[in-house]
């Protein structure tokens, strides 16, 4: 079985904490870093929520960079770019190829590292709330929200399903590795092709034996929701609000730094 | 009393396959029932009949005498009373959380919260997977998820279960677990059907036995009536049950009674045939001359005393460790089984009790129970097929502790007094911690002597 994200979240300590508390924090770092002129405040939200991951939610350190270098790849390779082609002002460094120049200037530097920031502070807030807030309880938490029952009910046989499926692609990747099935690009490409036509039987029949089954025990259109008691403690009202307070007084004072 | 009844039952798929042919099948409440067949042979189709999925085209389904409708409102009647568990628990358990599948069937059937909440609390701790209901599917074994399946099932309280397959898959663990959970739920007057194609399991289960090929029934009874037929199952593209087998092998070797009709292993080595001089395997430390202890003797095979071991003289020696012994007799007290509920549990009496009746061997039935025992440290010896094992190991002389709760505490006391009543020999057998209004002792040599 492969060991997805909200693994992590079904088996982290913090699952048992209030999953509103939880998307107040995420939401709360997200909102602040991009309102933020400043970079320092995103790369403080970045270190505390990093911090949380790892010392509270006991993700392993190597765990956590390994998960975090997808979204890097992504986010320095577009901060160089715009450190390339955005701003103006005074150039810092430059240099030619083919006759056309490509320079680095003040504020466009400044553009980039604030989008660097914003971005790893954004990221970690959702790996915050990915690997510590299973779907299951999400579930819970779309269903107060005025979302129409049958969108929450599909999207939870959806991820249900999701497990179903990877179980059975996985199989069959296999079965076709095992005969050469990705010797090189063109039988790779046949091979993923039927792959993906035969899930997509598989499922239409999953879907079939599916409704046999809720019909089998009286379907009327009627799910519950799992959702469990979780109070808030003192404690964690106290980090929780120490920590909102930091970053606004952070926010605060540092919203006319820049740092070139 | 019959609950369920079809009469010339015919289905056929919208292309025109076949799948039923003039099926009548008569179901008796309370009953264990196995429908045998090879794969494709029409279980499932008749399954799916019998809780109103598929409409026949001829025939019909009586359900408690009245004949089956087909508007939503009786739909819904039939489908709470009769429960499908599907072969594979993965087109049955869609839920994102193992709490909200079980709750499925209830909110289903217009219970309140609170009541839905108590009924899937009570019968999540009933399959023993209470710890895992805040979990989604995919992080469970292939047994608990069939657990689940069932457990989806009897929130509903339905009158009779329908399994298709239920052992497929499964680990002989899991498949021993599911099977003790299905003789409880049958304990508590549900009616269980099954369809199989594992022969040892229907012989050896059932009550009554459905032999299906080329969707029809080609054949019913007892299972000894259906498995002693080698024609039948012939036709069915089936083969004897390995009981049987053995049974038939050691009699034409004239080392079996006749007329025995063994369904499990304790039934098998009861028709063993008694004899005065015996080649035993016997111990290598052993030499000519020596007793070597062989098992006890009651009732009317013991001819001085209530109980006798069967103690014998090694006369002579082969090379191979075979050895030719010469019965003797001698007054010896029997092993025992005794059995505690674990629903009164306590690990520090489990531990005084072991040491006080000088427990030799201990099983543990049910989940739970292994669970509880697993916390505590308790060695188990036997955790598959405990009841049997149980009255083997007492056979020959040991002491053994069933570890299990509720209904299935009756169902090991009636197993084992069903195998003393068949052989004639006595296993001295109580519940050790009996709950009030329960006879405190139930040793059945007493009640059978009187």
């Amino acid at each position: 079985m492969v060991q997805v994200l909200d693994d992590y979240a079904i088996t982290s300590p913090l699952r048992q904490k209030n999953t509103l508390l939880k998307i107040a924090i995420a939401s709360f770092g997200i909102f602040m870093g991009l309102l933020s002129s400043s970079p320092i405040t995103p790369l403080f939200i970045f270190a505390i929520i990093s911090f949380s991951i790892i010392f509270f939610g006991k993700i392993p350190i190597k765990t956590y960079l390994k998960i975090l270098t997808i979204p890097a790849s992504f986010v320095i390779t577009s901060a160089i770019i715009i450190a390339f082609i955005s701003g103006s002002g005074q150039n810092l460094f430059s240099f030619e190829i083919f006759g056309h120049t490509f320079g680095v200037n003040k504020e466009g530097l400044n553009m980039a590292i604030l989008v660097l920031s914003r971005s790893f502070g954004g990221t970690a807030c959702l790996f915050f709330l990915a690997l510590t807030t299973p779907m299951i309880d999400l579930f819970a938490v779309l269903k107060m929200t005025k979302l129409p029952d049958s969108l929450i009910e599909i999207s939870m046989m959806m991820y249900r399903y999701i497990f179903v499926f990877l179980d059975v692609a996985m199989g069959i990747k296999y079965a076709q590795t095992v005969r050469l099935g990705y010797r090189d690009f063109k039988t790779s490409f046949r091979s993923l092709v039927m792959l993906g036509a035969n899930l997509f039987i598989r499922s239409w029949e999953q879907g079939e034996k599916l409704y046999l089954s809720m019909n089998s025990r009286c379907y009327e259109g009627k799910l519950v929701m799992y959702d469990e008691k979780r109070s808030i403690e003192i404690p964690e009202i106290l980090l929780a609000f120490s920590f909102f307070t930091l970053v606004i007084a952070i926010f605060y004072f540092t919203r006319d730094v820049v740092l070139f | 009393m019959t609950i369920l009844e079809t009469k010339d039952l015919s289905f056929s798929y919208p292309d025109g396959t076949l799948a039923l042919d003039n099926i009548s099948v008569n179901i008796e409440k309370g009953k264990k029932i196995a429908f045998v067949g090879r794969n494709g042979s029409g279980k499932s189709t008749l399954f799916l009949s019998m809780n109103g999925t598929h409409r026949p085209k001829k025939g019909e389904i009586l359900f408690h005498g009245k004949p089956m409708k087909y508007d939503s409102k009786s739909l819904r009647e039939i489908r709470k009373n009769i429960g499908i568990v599907f072969q594979n628990s993965d087109d049955q358990i869609f839920a994102p959380t193992i709490y909200q599948d079980v709750a499925f069937g209830p909110t289903n059937l217009d219970y309140s919260k609170e009541k839905v909440d108590e009924i899937v609390h009570k019968t999540l701790e009933y399959v023993g997977l209470m710890h895992l209901k805040d979990k989604p599917p995919h992080h469970l074994s292939g047994g608990q998820k069939k657990r689940v399946a069932i457990a989806g099932i009897v929130a509903m309280d339905p009158e009779i279960i329908i399994l298709d397959e239920p052992l497929a898959n499964l680990d002989p663990v899991g498949a021993d677990e599911v099977m003790d959970l299905l003789n409880e739920l049958n304990y508590f007057g549900k009616t269980i059907i099954i369809s199989t194609h594992d022969v040892d399991l229907a012989y050896s289960w059932a009550d009554y036995v459905f032999l299906m090929s080329e969707h029809k029934i080609i054949s019913e009874g007892t299972p000894e009536e259906i498995f002693m037929q080698p024609d039948k199952l012939k036709a069915a593209h089936l083969r004897r049950p390995a009981t049987l087998e053995i049974y038939e092998e050691i009699k034409r070797r004239g080392l079996a009674r006749n007329n025995c009709c063994p369904r499990d292993i304790p039934d098998l080595v009861h028709s063993l045939r008694s004899q005065h001089l015996l080649w035993v395997d016997v111990p290598p430390e052993v030499q000519e001359g020596d007793y070597v202890n062989l098992g006890i003797f009651y009732g009317e095979y013991a001819q001085n005393s209530p109980y006798e071991a069967a103690n014998c003289k090694v006369l002579h020696i082969h090379d191979d460790g075979l050895a030719i012994v010469e019965m003797d007799r001698k007054a010896f007290r029997a092993g025992s089984i005794g059995i505690y509920d674990t629903s009164r549990y306590s690990g520090e009496e489990v531990v005084q009790i072991m040491k006080r009746d000088g427990i030799e061997c201990v099983g543990a039935m049910g989940k739970k129970s292994k669970l509880l025992a697993e916390k505590d440290d308790i060695y188990l010896h036997v955790t598959a097929g405990v009841i049997d094992r149980s009255i083997l190991n007492a056979l020959a002389g040991q002491r053994c502790l069933i570890l299990t709760h509720g209904g299935m505490v009756y169902h090991a006391m009636d197993r084992i007094k069903a195998y003393m009543e068949k052989s004639g020999i006595n296993i001295p057998v109580s519940v050790i911690n009996p709950g009030n209004g329960e006879q405190v002792k139930q040793d059945v040599s007493e009640s059978m002597a009187g």
